[in-house]
């Protein structure tokens, strides 16, 4: 199984993670996180973690939301996402925790 | 009263100082004249006959208003560096022109003139499409962000190859090989050009053969697949045929050839893909045949403007790294006038004139020929994320074959975007941060070795002119 973008690198450490979320906060994107416990191709819609944090610029508070996420949603991929509400679209995403990888 | 006789095309068509009207449409010829043919009757002639004039006064010409339809000539400057060349901006109004029309902009600002004995070699090198104009347009059937929601892939440059060899495979080796490049981390693979409907491989088997391997390429990895379904044939109604099958079986793009197809036909697909959401890849045999030569043709940018306004998700715009010819800056010009909304003029790229799109989808340039994973960092640094970077041969020529070959591509793409995205110099650092990724990658590690020392190093043929300011 394959998750599309960086899934063909080894597991993210932590403070790659952390580069990764302060490269989508520099471009002033939307940080979203969305979670899955059956990850399918033709499905848009994984399960909102909360609404996109809009206002946060603060790359530990994301963090720290995605770790809230993995706690309250064990075994299930989670994904994170940078929007853009000019071009109204995702331009960034990427699965950040893989049960199966152990992250 | 009517003069009979012949005037000179300068009397009417060359004003110099006319300023243009937000609605014109505006074009930049690259002009040298025969000999002891002044320039400004020269490009006044190219004004004239592609407007409303003809090589005589005509009676009928007094039961029009030429004030109003007229193009004229409102700038010269000569080319630096240049003997008896010259930049001819000429004015067209709007009116000349019909709605929702690339082959009627054909055919009055590229038709007769390009022929004309007075002139030695004419060349379009910028076409400014007003925004008035713009709007007539459907422009690209789905669009960039349409096509990355639809396929769930963000964030990278998208990854294709085309299959190899071009002619000769069975329909049932040929989806082999896709479904092998698909399963190793391609997002796409492509027809070649030259591959329609063959004795060796009919174009329904090959549809068939190539979606079972798309299909399981899917299940096999999560991801979404494709493959760009050439539907390029001998006539629009077989095109149209084509299309609607591979709608039929599941694909969710289909490929065409613009220039070889002719603009009409294209129209015709490009707008049957908006009905049936259906992604359209554009591939751009002829090209070179029109576009390459400084002196004369049709500069590529203004065929890419077309396309755009015709409709197309994709389109091959040159590498600059690869095999095939394109200038750097040139290039970059060009992939700036498919992807953004507005592209202001910009000499060094040999964009005469700005571009606003208004709210016209966008195209993904489309890198392809002749590159391998080495080239990669200055792939991703030149064309950014929205692009898709195609591999061929530098996937299938893989020592390990062509699913290792499209891993390769693909740890490749990631490590660079990972690195870039950590604020990392692709330029710089780009080998150091391939050998890197190749520590955890065999794959990539046979593929770095394999084409280590491959390099395209000729000048281009054709270059911007470097205009003072």
């Amino acid at each position: 199984m394959r998750l599309e973008t960086f899934s063909y690198l080894p597991g993210m450490s932590a403070e790659q993670l952390a580069q990764q979320i302060r490269s989508i906060l520099r471009r002033h994107l939307v940080v979203g996180i969305e979670f899955s416990t059956s990850p399918d191709p033709y499905d848009h819609y994984w399960t909102m973690w909360k609404i996109p944090l809009f206002d946060t610029d603060d790359p530990a508070a994301v963090l720290a939301e995605l770790d809230a996420c993995r706690q309250a949603n064990p075994g299930a991929y989670v994904k994170i996402n940078g929007y853009d509400p000019v071009r109204q679209g995702q331009v960034v995403s990427f699965v950040a925790s893989q049960p199966e990888r152990g992250s | 009263m009517f003069e009979a006789g012949v005037r000179e095309y300068r009397e009417v068509y060359w004003t110099p100082g006319y300023q243009p009207r937000e609605t014109d449409v505006l074009a930049a010829f690259r002009l040298i004249p025969q000999p002891g043919v002044a320039p400004e009757e020269a490009a006044a002639a190219v004004a004239a006959e592609s407007s409303t004039a003809t090589w005589t006064t005509v009676w009928t010409d007094r039961l029009t208003t030429l004030e109003r339809y007229k193009a004229r000539v409102y700038d010269i400057e000569p080319v630096p560096g240049r003997e008896n060349q010259y930049l001819a901006y000429i004015a067209y109004p709007l009116e000349l022109f019909e709605e929702g029309s690339v082959t009627s902009m054909m055919a009055s600002i590229t038709g007769n003139v390009f022929g004309f004995k007075a002139i030695r070699a004419l060349r379009l090198e910028d076409l400014r499409i007003p925004v008035a104009y713009v709007t007539t347009f459907q422009g690209p059937p789905n669009g960039i962000q349409v096509e990355r929601d639809k396929l769930n892939k963000y964030g990278r440059p998208l990854l294709g190859a085309t299959l190899k060899p071009k002619l000769g495979l069975s329909a049932r080796n040929y989806g082999r090989a896709c479904f092998e490049l698909l399963r190793g981390g391609l997002d796409f693979t492509k027809d070649d050009e030259n591959i329609t409907s063959q004795p060796f491989m009919r174009w329904g088997d090959r549809f068939q053969f190539v979606m079972e391997a798309v299909r399981k390429a899917e299940e096999e990895t999560g991801e979404r697949k494709g493959h760009y379904l050439n539907v390029t044939a001998p006539d629009c109604e077989q095109m149209l045929e084509r299309a609607e099958f591979a709608r039929e079986i599941g694909s969710p793009i289909i490929m065409h050839d613009f220039l070889v197809g002719g603009f009409a036909a294209h129209a015709t697909l490009s707008r049957w893909c908006r009905r049936n959401g259906m992604l359209l890849h554009v591939h751009r045999a002829l090209h070179a045949v029109i576009d390459r030569q400084k002196d004369h043709g049709i500069h590529f940018r203004v065929l890419a403007k077309w396309l755009r306004l015709a409709g197309g998700d994709h389109l091959h715009t040159g590498t600059v790294v690869g095999k095939l010819e394109g200038d750097r800056e040139a290039t970059i010009g060009v992939v700036d006038l498919l992807r953004e909304g507005f592209v202001p003029a910009d000499r060094s790229r040999g964009i005469y004139f700005d571009q606003e799109w208004a709210s016209l989808p966008a195209v993904l340039p489309a890198a392809s020929g002749g590159i391998h994973v080495w080239h990669m960092p200055a792939l991703v640094e030149i064309f950014g994320d929205d692009s898709v970077l195609q591999f061929g041969g530098g996937s299938a020529g893989h020592p390990q074959g062509s699913r290792a070959g499209a891993t390769a591509n693909r740890v490749a793409l990631e490590a660079c975007v990972q690195a870039r995205n950590e604020g990392r110099d692709l330029t710089a650092e780009g080998p150091e941060i391939l050998k890197r990724a190749a520590g955890q990658s065999p794959e990539l590690a046979a593929a770095l070795d394999t084409w280590r020392e491959i390099r395209f190093d000729f000048e281009a043929v054709d270059t911007p002119d470097v205009m003072p300011a």
